[in-house]
């Protein structure tokens, strides 16, 4: 225990800041502050701060895959880190409309450290290291899109062709319109 | 109909820490409080904003400036009036559907005038008696049949004592259960829908939302065909369980395929081997000489014990009936549909069987077997692992020296992580007994505070002599420390507001364990020492 | 008839030497009219802890309270929020609060704020000698953290300056259960230093939700998660609107009757979207009675204090523990940091070559990134490009001055680095 007030000189609390000077940040933006000045992004990622360098609670991925299906397309993801972080996770959404059987129309994507897998140790990196496996290995057993998942277990090849289509030229896929998303070649 | 809507809605948060039916239990209770200082207006507050049916204040004093200083529920323009009046009309305010009257007399009188005025009540709450008022009440409320509660607010220090003969508890509510899966001896119907499963040839969606539960039961089964009909034991074979349950995973290529029923399979292994089990309190309640006489005047409680018993015996083979809800697990909505029917339809059947049990125990009882509603017996089967039984010695038991447990005091006084307590229900108690002999409590004037002291002193040590106690070696010996009688002193019985609305809440969440059945009553003697912000509970 | 004696009672407690006290305590009535006239105390949330609290503090001695909370009036918070009528359902908690408080209370002063927590300057929160918490949001508490550890100095030899504590009490519930916890910024954990005690919300994996719902919750998750932008994209979905609240009820309704799944309930609805914790008077009750004496025993000495957490379950009996939770020595929001001597012309990268090249702080640092609260100066990483140019300016140029606390970020260090800057003409001595 320890005794702060001297009840008897009727301590008044004096603006005690005099000497320091700290400017407000909130522990959420302090921890993402660490997450950004430490990523370590793969060659075929970038991040852009639309609001400015300083405000980096929002912000944009662009992922063009390397290898794997979607090799050649371009996707973009909006990142809105909430100011619980990281006790609560990013709040990602994927803005390109993709054919993925992980990715819904709105862009909701099922991943589990987004979600129900998520721990406070986890960062932005492991988010986007995340986001790129998706791309690599698109899983069917557990689908978000399920025509997606379901073409892709059954006609690999027809969904291979749909989904390489869908990215050079764009295209309709059972009433649905995924608009052509390339990305330039990236080395 | 807007009022039914509109108490779902007022009552909506404590409607889902108790459900519906507790609500409706907290509705028809009918309380009576005896003295409106702040102990006793708090209680009543919490319970009042939490829906019961009435209360009844019973005070004769008036309204003093000192109450102004510590009694939220009474008002300045009430200064000099009835306080039984003034606090009724303050906590009638707080909930317009709840009733309130008063009765203007001290407590002390109305315990020797009317006793069978108590007798109307559910529950009375009796604060700020002393040990004799107490232990008067306490008689009353048992010939009656009315539950009690005692407090009291003593500078910092706070007691909370329930007292009832017998507390039955269906629903204790445990914060952690064990899953009742029976995944080492599924019944018939479990083992054949397992067995109805082909691993093997599953395609790969199927295979990857197989319920680890299924998967489990396999793996138990296989293992036992390998070990002799044992289950893994040891470390290593636990282990080896595990590498088993792996082994099943689809591969490509020789790396496993991720599939989270696997992975739940392999982190709720334990539960082959860990089954939930029989704890000694309900090993008790099967073995309590109620449930072996049953009569027409048993409970239903009994009745539902003597007839688990019978269906442990003989259709449950040792085990209890199944409580038939399941965790979520990974796996498709048909399988685990399929997989929940399956268990409740098996606690159905063992719902039943008890039942038939009971029917058969009230009709050699000589009563109705009708008279116990199928919805009882499926509620209590549910439960059936989980029930608590409290039951709280008398007040005269507790404090006459030939039958209080002078051992159980002399281990708390002496045991480091009590003794403080311990030292501070009988410093209570040496207190009462001081105002006894003196007319005063101790402390109550500035001069006397050191001289009191002393005189408390002996008192706790001669209470202390009494139940065979030494307390002249001080707390090492099993006394009581001189820093606790000057604290004790130093607060002359002063009813601080803090420590009055701690103890009113701990009894106002002990009423509502007392009036819904759920949850597990205090079974004895709670103080609280708000100098160390700590607790303890005290069977004397 | 007058009020004499209406503090006899407490005032045993102020007035009488004690054996089981706080140190320094000097007991007199001078203490009773610095809590009347003198003492500020901040009561954040006006709900269920909140009005107790104000109570409690009120008939504890505390005659000038203020209290802050942007929240209105609902009818479900009548079981437990006493100060509230029926007919006050729609009104601001704070000042319906403040004005019942003082009605029954002659003397006591409360000042409603009826805001945001952040709606107020840094000056707002300066002004109170303790800050009670009575909140129910992990987000709110850690706001409240990072406004009373910014107050925080440490001396020359890492000690906590006294005058720049700004101590907390905070309180929380979950029906049978809750916790009361002392919060001295420099002294004890601050919640950053204790995140790990707040458990993470359950979460559903999203392709459950769409593919093999089992279970209402899972149903309901769907219909606000996936249905509502889905179909509602042009409403934001308010959680206190029926209307809404009644539209994902039936959506997911109708999805559990499809999919044959049983015990789907409007009021499993509420409980799930709105993640209603239970709560009830009593156990509010007791964690605000137990905060309001932790308040009065920091303020006055006059009983030994908390140290520095204490948890109450209901549930068995009733359990009590408290244990002495552990500061993390390495906090980014309340440790000591270390001041270090930089020349006002020093340019970044002379401060980050300086910090790297320092024999104690180099060891936990290789290659740092520099932020100045929001700004950040330099950062390594996806910033580099656009942060570089800030790395040939003058430090002076780019902090408030003397004093200014940067924070370092490395991968050698767990969490931020908090660096004083202390100006003069020398360059690079480090004091710790």
């Amino acid at each position: 225990m320890i005794k702060l007030f001297s009840v008897k000189e009727k301590a008044k609390k004096d603006a005690a800041a005099a000497n320091g000077k700290q400017q407000k940040t909130t522990a959420g933006e302090l921890r993402v502050q660490k997450d950004i000045s430490e990523l370590d992004l793969p060659k075929n990622v970038s991040l852009r701060f639309p609001d400015g360098n300083d405000k980096i609670m929002n912000f944009e991925v662009t992922l063009k895959p390397d290898e794997g299906l979607y090799k050649g397309g371009a996707f973009l993801f909006s990142f809105a880190v909430p100011s619980g972080y990281p006790h609560d996770p990013p709040k990602v959404k994927c803005l390109t409309k993709v054919y993925h059987p992980n990715i819904d129309l709105e862009g909701n994507i099922c991943l589990n450290i987004l979600r129900e897998d998520w721990k406070p140790v986890l960062t932005i990196t492991a988010v986007i290291y995340g986001l790129n496996f998706l791309f690599l290995a698109p899983n069917a057993d557990d689908p978000l899109n399920k025509e997606a998942a379901q073409m892709m277990q059954q006609s690999p090849a027809q969904f291979e062709r749909l989904v390489a289509q869908s990215i050079t030229r764009g295209c309709s896929i059972g009433g649905d319109y995924f608009p052509p998303c390339r990305g330039e070649r990236s080395s | 109909m807007a009022v039914v809507a509109d108490k779902s809605k007022r009552y909506d948060r404590g409607i889902r820490v108790w459900g519906a039916h507790g609500q409706e239990a907290l509705e028809a209770a009918r309380v009576c409080l005896l003295n409106a200082g702040p102990t006793g207006t708090e209680t009543l507050k919490n319970l009042v904003l939490g829906g019961i049916h009435s209360f009844t204040v019973v005070d004769g004093a008036k309204v003093t400036p000192a109450d102004l200083g510590n009694n939220f529920l009474l008002t300045a323009d009430g200064l000099a009036a009835s306080r039984a009046q003034v606090a009724t009309e303050c906590l009638k305010e707080l909930n317009e559907s709840v009733a309130g009257s008063y009765v203007e007399e001290s407590p002390r009188s109305l315990m020797n005038s009317n006793p069978d005025f108590f007798r109307h009540f559910t529950l009375v709450i009796a604060t700020q008696l002393s040990e004799a008022g107490a232990v008067t009440i306490d008689k009353i409320c048992r010939q009656h049949g009315v539950r009690l509660l005692l407090l009291r607010s003593y500078g910092l220090l706070g007691y909370v004592r329930p007292s009832v003969p017998e507390q039955r508890i269906v629903e204790s509510k445990p914060d952690s259960k064990v899953d009742d899966l029976r995944l080492s001896n599924p019944w018939p119907e479990l083992e054949a829908y397992a067995a109805s499963i082909d691993l093997a040839g599953a395609e790969d969606v199927l295979h990857s939302h197989i319920p680890y539960a299924v998967l489990l039961i396999k793996a138990a089964q296989q293992w036992r065909q390998e070990h002799d009909g044992q289950l893994p034991g040891s470390c290593a074979e636990r282990t080896a369980f595990k590498d088993l349950l792996k082994s099943w995973q689809r591969h490509i290529d020789g790396i496993p395929l991720e599939e989270e029923n696997f992975t739940e399979a392999v982190a709720n292994a334990h539960k082959v081997w860990a089954p939930p089990t029989v704890s000694s309190e309900l090993r008790a309640i099967l073995e309590d000489s109620c449930a072996a006489h049953i009569t027409q005047q048993s409970p239903s409680f009994w009745v539902l014990v003597a007839a688990l018993k019978r269906f442990i015996e003989q259709e449950g083979q040792g085990q209890l009936p199944l409580e038939g809800s399941i965790p979520d697990m990974h796996a498709s909505t048909q399988q685990y549909l399929e997989l929940q029917r399956i268990y409740r339809a098996k606690a159905d059947a063992d719902a039943a069987a008890v039942e038939a049990h009971a029917r058969n125990i009230l009709e050699a009882a000589g009563r109705d077997p009708a008279s116990l509603p199928t919805s009882e017996v499926k509620h209590f089967c549910k439960h059936a692992r989980y029930l608590r039984l409290v039951r709280c010695r008398s007040l005269a038991e507790e404090t006459e020296p030939a039958s209080c447990r002078a051992d159980s005091l002399r281990a708390a006084l002496s045991s480091e992580e009590t003794a403080a307590n311990a030292a501070l229900y009988v410093l209570l108690r040496a207190a009462d007994r001081f105002h006894a002999t003196y007319q005063r409590y101790p402390g109550s004037f500035d001069s006397e505070v050191e001289e009191d002291a002393a005189l408390l002193k002996s008192q706790a040590n001669a209470l202390l002599a009494e139940c065979g106690i030494s307390g002249a070696g001080g707390s090492a010996a099993g006394g009581v420390s001189d820093d606790l009688v000057g604290e004790v002193c130093r607060c002359a019985a002063g009813e601080l507001h803090v420590v009055a609305a701690v103890v009113g809440a701990i009894a106002a969440q002990e009423a509502i364990k007392l009036l819904t059945g759920q949850f597990v009553p205090v079974g004895g003697a709670l103080v609280y020492n708000a100098m160390a912000c700590t607790t303890s509970v005290f069977a004397f | 008839m007058g009020l004499e004696g209406r503090w006899r009672d407490i005032d045993y407690l102020l007035t009488r030497q004690g054996n089981v006290v706080g140190p320094g305590f000097e007991p007199g009535p001078e203490i009773r009219e610095f809590l009347q006239n003198d003492c500020r105390v901040l009561v954040v949330g006006a709900g269920g802890l909140g009005c107790e609290l104000l109570k409690d503090l009120a008939l504890s001695g505390f005659g000038n309270i203020d209290v802050i909370d942007m929240d209105t009036i609902d009818v479900s918070n009548l079981n437990r929020q006493f100060l509230f009528r029926m007919h006050d359902v729609g009104r601001s908690k704070a000042e319906i609060a403040a004005q019942r408080i003082m009605q029954r209370i002659p003397g006591v002063s409360v000042t409603a704020h009826h805001c945001m927590i952040q709606d107020k300057p840094l000056d707002f929160y300066q002004q109170f000698h303790v800050i009670v918490l009575g909140l129910d949001s992990l987000e709110a508490r850690r706001y409240m953290n990072s406004v009373a550890c910014s107050f925080l100095e440490y001396d020359e030899d890492g000690q906590p300056d006294l005058s720049t504590i700004k101590p907390m009490v905070d309180g929380g519930t979950e029906g049978f259960k809750g916790h009361a916890r002392v919060l001295i910024p420099g002294v004890t954990p601050c919640f950053e230093c204790t995140l790990w005690l707040f458990p993470p919300q359950t979460k559903f994996p999203l392709c459950t939700l769409a593919e093999t719902p089992r279970s209402p919750a899972h149903c309901i998750e769907y219909a606000k998660i996936i249905l509502w932008p889905k179909e509602r994209s042009d409403d934001s979905f308010d959680a206190d609107c029926e209307e809404h609240m009644k539209w994902v009820y039936e959506k997911a309704l109708a999805r559990a009757a499809e999919f044959g799944i049983q015990g789907m309930t409007y009021q499993l609805t509420q409980g799930v979207v709105k993640n209603i914790i239970p709560a009830i008077a009593s156990t509010n009750a007791i964690v605000a009675a137990q905060c309001t004496l932790e308040a009065l025993k920091m303020v006055t000495m006059c009983s030994t204090g908390l140290n520095n957490y204490m948890m109450y379950v209901g549930t068995d009996g009733v359990y009590t523990l408290t244990t002495p939770y552990e500061r993390d020595e390495k906090c980014p929001i309340c440790s000591a940091g270390v001041s270090y001597e930089v020349s006002p012309s020093t340019t970044l990268q002379q401060l980050i070559d300086g910090l790297v090249a320092d024999p104690d702080l180099g060891k936990h640092l290789s290659a740092p990134s520099v932020s100045y609260g929001s700004t950040n100066l330099y950062m390594r990483g996806a910033l580099e490009g656009q942060t570089r140019h800030n790395l040939e300016k003058p430090i002076s140029e780019l902090v408030d001055g003397e004093g200014s606390v940067i924070h370092v970020n490395d991968r050698k260090l767990v969490s931020a680095m908090k660096v004083r800057l202390k100006f003069n003409g020398t360059n690079g001595h480090m004091e710790t």
